[in-house]
């Protein structure tokens, strides 16, 4: 994992006290709220409903457990004894007092963490696969490269008042689980003709209230020049992005307005300027980097494997686990485990304090003291061992934390919604939490399969209802909350974009209307192993809006 | 003109004779001495403690500094603040005190109660200039050097026709001294002088500027012309104030609190406006042409034979500019709104990319906590309206994060501030 040097700390340093700063001269009121709303969004610090929330950055998703003890803490502390992991691989504490913020941000320095750039019109905390370095399926690391763009883009003075917030996601696998089709610039590992391994970079995708499937600009640029290319794509969108309109401002628009080719144009150009500039990364420099992320110790252990239809029989809710929660692992004799964050009738992505200690501890003795979050909310243990698994278990047992739906119909990616956000037209996590009551029972979601429901409050999709294979979105209709539901979404490399199929349905009508799609797959897919998605994909839209809607 | 014999508290006196003969006598034995001599004898002998040095900081001034600089770097130079100067002309005084390593110059400002009473508007030298020369030049200096037996000045024989017979010492009409240490110096002389110690030039000199003044009152000086030709051109004004004759210059005046031009580590007073309806693009002087005008006008803009600035604001092209950016003596970089981020990315391509070197300064909605990315993106000038933004600078408290991650072009200064090439270096 990465640490800290003495510069990274002293920065962190100073940017808390710069902050601190900010935050006493709103309270004597020197600063007014509109000249202090900037500054508490560079710093993750928002106002909604009830209070203002505090957004930490978890960059790439890495932490240890050292990290997550002081989330904890200050869930405990400052806050009501929880916080909120979101799609961005953040958290969020959504009851901290403006006062508190400084003291709050000074603990997080202590565990080389901060808020820097969780919001406001910058390059914003950079998202990548939550099996990053331990999946199978990896061409290469991600994490290095993201740590880099992470200090490349830290209070970069050109870019920090873009025309929006720029979302930058990564992939060192083909199997694309940080959604990077879906943000403003996605980096995709890929070989070039020599061998070399380098980028493909996608720019424009989005989701919001104009979903937008990003666009290839490049198939392939080198590690060496990535930091150049990435300068050359900001900086033209920060000249030629819009800002007469907040709605048009992010990069989908200018690359859907001025068209893909001509927004490649424009960046050679000035790439072919800033190329071979002081942004050349040296190649030293990403080896330095890279050992921090170098693989732990491990222990050299023949392929082991557990019998998951035998634990099945003997104990149904563990074989489940295993069926679910577990990613194959580069390293014989290890696997990367999900924890859960979306127990029955929970608030998806939520954990309390004593939960993110109890994660932490097991992060410590099994995983390498490492931990990470995932932009489906949930938690991940990434190297632990086979046979440590029914210990694993055991320990999640104890604390509710050991739901075996990793990418069920109950796996739920929601928005705070209406209880949280100021921006809500309806709320999300009550719905949330009847759907993972309604489809709780074990052998149902088994039946069902893969299928990824994604709610969100209102239009800004913070809860991906785009590319959910079911999405659901709060909107309101003469001051009643209806929910729109979508089909056919989908985040990873097949990036697809949910049709909307009618109109939006009351509260109470969404989970039989769920279970209608529901049912209807199942009686309409070719086998078991025809996934939700795929079916839909097969049969295309009439069916599921007949379920939906009936004949009419 | 105020009649300093009669003027209220101060003692009126008859002329001394002897001290007439006694400077007729000096200006004998030092009518072949180079003009170092005259000076050491006039700060070591004739006016011990007693003298100060009043330079405009113009085209020639460095001879007379570096000499102060031989005699004694200790001396008080003094410097007419009139609030109309160059911006080129504000600089050369750092450039100097830096390199000349004068420890002692002084700036003398109009006092504020007199621009707000004879020029709130800052436009009397249009109409008036013997009068702004006045309350700008005459009176602060008068109130100054008055305290001292007598002064030195930067005058030459050549300069005007008048001054075909200035002599080394002079006695004033109130028994004092001003000594003239480049009185027999040609202009050859000057610029041999200049050559042997490597004196920079204002950086005026080489757009054609011979006798540097207040900006509104300066212009061009024809090849062949009189150098002080340019001074006042087309008005029946030769010199200004009474007593107190030297290369100074000024042009809108600026009273304290509009001293809004952050630079250098202080707010200063303004030369430049803004660009207004009905301006004209051939003759303005001192004024930030908004960049599409100046697109529109190129060639009377070029040919403007004045000072004048480019103003980009978001949406402006700079590259369309690129080849021209070195006639402009200033570029404000204008912010709309705070947020409105678009003026880093024409600051870096302006100073990065096409090499600008001048005043790049940002206009608009500067506030505090932008200030240090402005810095970074090459903006060195700031003009500020708000107000606790202001306090900030001049208390020297902007709270700012000055360890960057990620090289910035130019305006990277410190080694240690890029990662990559910190590990470089470390590693070498
Ligand atoms: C609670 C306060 C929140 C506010 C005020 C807020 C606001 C917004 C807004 C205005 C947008 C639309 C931006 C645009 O399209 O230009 C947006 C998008 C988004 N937000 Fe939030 N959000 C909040 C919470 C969250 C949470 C909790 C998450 C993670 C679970 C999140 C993740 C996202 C994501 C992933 C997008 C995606 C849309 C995109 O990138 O195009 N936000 N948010
Ligand atoms: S989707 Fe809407 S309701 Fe949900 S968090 Fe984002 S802004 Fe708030
Ligand atoms: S030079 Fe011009 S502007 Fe300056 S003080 Fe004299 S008359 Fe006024």
């Amino acid at each position: 994992m990465y640490r800290y040097d003495e510069f990274d700390a002293a920065f962190v340093k100073e940017r808390t006290a710069q902050f601190s700063d900010q935050v006493a001269r709103r309270l004597t009121g020197e600063l007014n709220e509109d000249q202090f709303r900037p500054l508490r969004l560079m710093n993750g610090l928002y106002l909604q409903l009830h209070a203002y929330m505090l957004r930490i950055a978890v960059p790439y998703g890495t932490m240890s457990s050292k990290q997550l003890r002081m989330l904890a803490r200050i869930a405990r502390d400052y806050d009501r004894g929880y916080g909120h992991f979101t799609t961005r691989q953040n958290i969020q504490f959504n009851w901290p007092k403006l006062r508190d913020i400084p003291k709050i941000l000074a603990d997080l320095a202590s565990v080389e963490m901060h808020a820097i750039q969780t919001s406001g019109n910058c390059i914003r905390n950079i998202t990548t696969d939550q099996f990053a370095g331990a999946t199978a399926d990896e061409i290469i690391d991600p994490r290095p490269v993201a740590e880099i763009l992470r200090q490349w883009s830290s209070l970069h003075p050109e870019f920090s008042y873009l025309p929006r917030k720029f979302k930058i996601a990564m992939t060192g696998s083909t199997n694309d689980r940080a959604a990077i089709r879906f943000h403003d610039i996605g980096l995709q590992a890929a070989t070039n003709a020599l061998g070399e391994i380098g980028w493909e970079v996608w720019v424009g995708g989005g989701l919001g209230r104009t979903p937008m499937i990003g666009k290839q600009i490049s198939p392939f640029v080198p590690h060496e020049h990535l930091l150049a290319y990435l300068e050359s794509i900001l900086r033209v969108y920060n000249r030629y992005g819009r800002r007469d309109n907040k709605y048009k401002a992010r990069i989908k628009i200018l690359v859907h307005e001025t068209g893909i080719d001509t927004i490649r144009e424009q960046v050679e150009e000035e790439f072919a300027h800033v190329k071979g500039g002081v942004l050349t990364l040296p190649q030293q420099e990403l080896d330095r980097i890279t050992k921090y992320f170098a693989q732990p110790d491990y222990e050299l252990v023949n392929e082991t494997t557990v019998d998951v239809a035998k634990e099945k029989i003997l104990n149904p809710p563990y074989g489940r686990w295993l069926e679910r929660n577990l990613n194959a692992h580069r390293q014989p004799g290890y696997v990367s485990v999900t924890i859960s964050l979306k127990p029955t009738g929970g608030a998806p992505g939520d954990a309390t304090d004593k939960q993110m200690e109890v994660v932490a501890d097991l992060a410590e003795r099994y995983s390498f003291d490492e931990l990470r979050v995932s932009h489906e909310q949930n938690l991940v243990l990434p190297h632990v061992r086979v046979t440590d698994l029914p210990a694993v278990y055991a320990k999640l047992v104890e604390h509710e934390l050991a739901e075996g739906n990793a990418g069920q119909i109950t796996d739920i990616i929601c928005c705070p919604g209406l209880d949280f956000c100021a921006l809500a037209n309806a709320r999300s996590i009550p719905l949330a939490q009847e759907l993972s009551r309604k489809f709780a029972s074990p052998e149902r979601q088994a039946e069902i399969g893969d299928l990824k429901i994604k709610i969100s409050g209102c239009i800004n999709a913070c809860g991906h209802h785009h590319v959910g294979h079911i999405g659901i979105l709060g909107v309101e209709k003469k001051g009643t909350e209806l929910y729109q539901i979508t089909v056919g979404g989908d985040a990873t490399e097949n990036a697809a974009i949910g049709n909307i199929l009618g109109h939006g349905f009351v509260v109470e009508d969404v989970p039989a209307a769920i279970e209608r799609l529901v049912d209807l797959y199942i009686s309409k897919r070719e086998s078991a192993d025809e996934s939700f998605i795929a079916a839909y994909r097969r049969l295309g839209d009439a069916p599921f809006k007949e379920a939906l809607y009936g004949n009419a | 003109m105020l009649d300093l014999a009669t003027a209220p508290g101060v003692r009126a006196h008859k002329p001394d004779k002897l001290r007439e003969l006694g400077i007729m006598s000096l200006n004998g034995m030092f009518d072949e001495m180079d003009g170092v001599a005259v000076l050491r004898q006039a700060v070591e002998e004739l006016l011990v403690d007693d003298v100060a040095i009043v330079s405009s900081f113009g085209a020639d001034s460095s001879v007379l500094l570096h000499m102060v600089s031989e005699v004694n770097k200790d001396l008080p130079v003094y410097f007419l603040e009139t609030g109309k100067h160059f911006p080129e002309t504000l600089d050369y005084v750092e450039t100097l005190k830096r390199q000349l390593g004068l420890t002692n110059v002084i700036a003398l400002h109009p006092d504020a109660k007199d621009i707000e009473r004879f020029d709130p508007k800052g436009d009397l030298w249009e109409t008036d200039p013997d009068s702004c020369c006045h309350i700008r030049k005459t009176e602060p200096l008068d109130a100054t050097v008055s305290g001292f037996g007598g002064w030195v000045t930067g005058r030459k024989r050549f300069q005007t026709a008048e001054r075909g017979v200035l002599p080394h010492f002079e006695l004033t009409s109130d028994d004092r001294i001003k000594v003239n240490p480049l009185a027999y110096f040609s202009d050859a002389d000057i610029t041999t002088y200049k050559l042997k110690y490597g004196l920079p030039e204002h950086p005026l000199y080489n757009k054609g500027y011979k006798s540097i003044g207040c900006a509104p009152c300066t212009s061009v000086v024809a090849e062949g012309e009189d150098p002080r030709a340019g001074r006042w051109r087309g008005l029946n004004k030769k010199e200004c104030g009474i007593h107190f004759d030297f290369n100074g210059a000024i042009a809108k005046p600026m009273a304290a609190q509009e001293l809004n031009l952050f630079k250098d580590g202080a707010f200063i007073a303004d030369p430049f406006r803004a660009w207004a309806e009905g301006d004209d693009a051939a003759s303005v002087r001192y004024t930030h042409i908004p960049l599409p005008v100046f697109l529109e006008h190129r060639e009377a803009v070029l040919a403007n034979p004045h000072p004048v600035g480019l103003l980009v604001s978001p949406g402006d092209n700079v590259e369309l500019v690129q080849g021209d950016l070195d006639r402009f003596s200033s570029i404000a970089i204008n912010f709309p709104a705070f947020g409105d981020g678009r003026g880093y990315s024409s600051a870096r391509l302006i100073a990065e990319r096409y090499g600008y070197k001048g005043e790049l300064r940002a206009v608009g909605d500067v506030l505090h906590d932008q200030i240090s990315h402005m810095r970074r993106c090459g903006m060195n000038a700031f003009v500020v309206k708000h107000e606790p933004t202001r306090k900030a600078l001049e208390e020297g408290k902007l709270a700012t994060v000055d360890l960057f991650y990620q090289p910035v072009g130019l305006t990277e200064v410190p080694v240690g501030t890029r990662p990559f090439l910190r590990r470089a270096l470390e590693n070498a």
